[in-house]
C-alpha cells in the first residue's frame, strides 16, 4: 500500500514541499516586477489587453505646514464673511432681531480683519494668501444649511440664521484652538488663539441672542428633551466636538434637521496647491 | 517631560488661576448680587478652580505653592467700590486671556499651548458675558485691551 505523500512517490508534492515552491514563485516574481524597467525590458504589446487604462495625474505634495494651516483658517474667516453678507442680505432681522443687524455688520467686520490678520501671518511665513472661502466647508455645512433655512415652510428665518452664525463662530473658534498644537512656531500659536478668543467672545453673544438671561449663560437642560440648551458658556474648556446646528422647517414629527459640522481636516485643508 | 523655561511660565499662570480663584471666591461671598447673578459668579469661580487644579496635576512637584499676590491685591482693591465690581472682573478675565496667551507664546510644549488656548476661548466668553453686565456697547464684550502679567 503507498501513501501519496511519501517520499519514494515522485510524481506528487508533500505540502511543505509546495510551500516552499510558491513562496520561490512569488520571491521571483517581486523581483521580476522590480527589475523589468531597470533592465530595459520594452512593452511590445504582446501581452493582450482590453481597453486603455487611462493615465494618471500625480497629486501635489500636500505636506501640513504653519502657512496651510493659517490659510484654512483664513478660508474659514471668508465662509463666515459670505455667511454673514447673505443673512444681512435677507433682511430677516425685523422686530425683536432688529438689534442682530448692528451685531452681523460688526462681526462681518471683524472677521474681515481677521482675514486680513492671518493672511498677513501666511505672507510673512513666505506662503500665499488665501482670499475666499472654504469649498468644502461650504458644501457640506453651509450651502445645505442655507438651503434649509431659506425654505418657503421655514417659519423661523431670522433665529435659524442667528444660529448657523452661531454655529459657525464656534467652528472658527475650535479651528483656532485645534491649530494652535499643530503649529511650530509658538508666536504663530499665540497669534492664532488671539483671534480665535474674538471668535468666541462672537459665539457667547449669539448664544445670548439665542437663548437670553443671565440664568442662560452657563449650561442648561432643555427640560422637555433633556437636551442641552444653547450657552454663551457651555464648558471650562474649549470643546473640540462636533457642532450641533438645528434649523429648517419642522418635518411632520416635529423636528428639524440636525447638521453636525466639524473643524477642517485633511480633507478640507488649503494647501499650497489650492487657489481661489 | 516639561522644560525648566515651559515649568516656569506654567506656574505663572496657575498662580494667576490660583488669584482668579480667590477673588471670585470674595466676590461670591459679598452676597450683594441677585441669585442669578450669583449663580454666574459661582460658575465662573468653579472653572478657575477647575484651570488652577489642572495646572496643578501638570506640573505636579512643581506647582505653584502661592497665589499671585500682586494681582490678587490689586483687584481685590478694586473689588471693594461696588461701582467697579463688573468692570473689575471683567479686567481681571481680559488680564488672564492676555497672560495665558503672551505664556503661549513663550511655551515649547504644544500640548501645554494647547491647554491654555482651550483655557482662553472660555475665558473669552467669561469677560464677553462679564461685558454685557455693564454695558451693551459692543467693543467692551469683544475687545480686550488689558496689558499681560507676563513681558511678552
Amino acid at each position: 500500500m503507498s501513501y501519496p505523500n511519501q517520499p519514494n512517490q515522485p510524481n506528487q508534492l508533500s505540502r511543505r514541499e509546495l510551500l516552499r515552491l510558491s513562496g520561490l514563485s512569488l520571491a521571483s516574481g517581486i523581483v521580476l516586477a522590480a527589475c523589468g524597467k531597470q533592465s530595459g525590458v520594452i512593452d511590445d504589446g504582446a501581452i493582450a489587453r482590453l481597453g486603455e487604462a487611462p493615465s494618471t495625474t500625480a497629486l501635489a505634495e500636500a505636506e501640513v505646514t504653519d502657512a496651510v494651516l493659517l490659510r484654512t483658517a483664513a478660508s474659514l474667516e471668508y465662509n463666515a464673511i459670505d455667511t454673514y453678507t447673505a443673512a444681512l442680505g435677507l433682511g430677516v432681522f425685523k422686530g425683536d432681531l432688529a438689534g442682530a443687524t448692528e451685531i452681523a455688520k460688526r462681526f462681518r467686520d471683524d472677521h474681515q480683519a481677521h482675514a486680513d490678520a492671518v493672511n498677513g501671518l501666511v505672507k510673512a511665513l513666505g506662503g500665499k494668501e488665501h482670499r475666499c472661502a472654504n469649498v468644502r466647508i461650504n458644501d457640506l455645512y453651509l450651502t445645505p444649511a442655507l438651503a434649509l433655512i431659506t425654505d418657503d415652510k421655514n417659519p423661523n428665518v431670522g433665529v435659524d440664521v442667528i444660529a448657523l452664525a452661531h454655529a459657525l463662530e464656534n467652528l472658527a473658534a475650535q479651528t483656532y484652538q485645534g491649530v494652535v498644537e499643530l503649529i511650530s512656531d509658538p508666536k504663530l500659536r499665540a497669534d492664532a488663539i488671539r483671534i480665535g478668543q474674538q471668535e468666541s467672545r462672537h459665539a457667547a453673544l449669539l448664544a445670548q441672542v439665542l437663548n437670553p438671561g443671565i440664568a442662560a449663560m452657563g449650561p442648561t437642560n432643555d427640560p422637555t428633551t433633556g437636551k442641552p440648551n444653547i450657552a454663551a458658556i457651555p464648558a471650562a474648556y474649549g470643546s473640540q466636538a462636533n457642532i450641533q446646528l438645528i434649523v429648517g422647517a419642522p418635518k411632520p414629527d416635529g423636528t428639524r434637521t440636525t447638521l453636525l459640522l466639524e473643524t477642517p481636516s485633511l480633507n478640507s485643508l488649503v494647501y499650497d496647491s489650492v487657489s481661489c | 517631560m516639561l522644560s525648566e523655561n515651559d515649568i516656569t511660565f506654567l506656574v505663572a499662570a496657575q498662580s494667576l488661576e490660583l488669584a482668579a480663584r480667590d477673588l471670585y471666591a470674595n466676590a461670591i461671598s459679598r452676597k450683594t448680587k441677585s441669585d442669578e447673578e450669583q449663580g454666574l459668579l459661582t460658575l465662573l469661580h468653579s472653572h478657575h478652580s477647575a484651570y488652577e487644579q489642572t495646572l496643578n496635576g501638570v506640573l505636579s512637584k512643581r506647582a505653584a505653592l502661592k497665589r499671585n499676590d500682586e494681582a490678587y491685591t490689586r483687584f481685590f482693591a478694586l473689588l471693594s467700590n461696588a461701582d467697579n465690581f463688573w468692570t473689575t472682573l471683567l479686567e481681571l478675565e481680559n488680564t488672564a486671556i492676555a497672560t495665558h496667551t503672551a505664556i503661549i507664546a513663550k511655551l515649547e510644549s504644544a500640548k501645554h499651548a494647547s491647554l491654555l488656548a482651550s483655557i482662553t476661548t472660555v475665558q473669552a466668553r467669561h469677560a464677553a458675558m462679564l461685558a454685557t453686565r455693564i454695558s451693551t456697547n459692543l467693543d467692551l464684550a469683544l475687545e480686550n485691551t488689558a496689558q499681560s502679567l507676563v513681558a511678552p
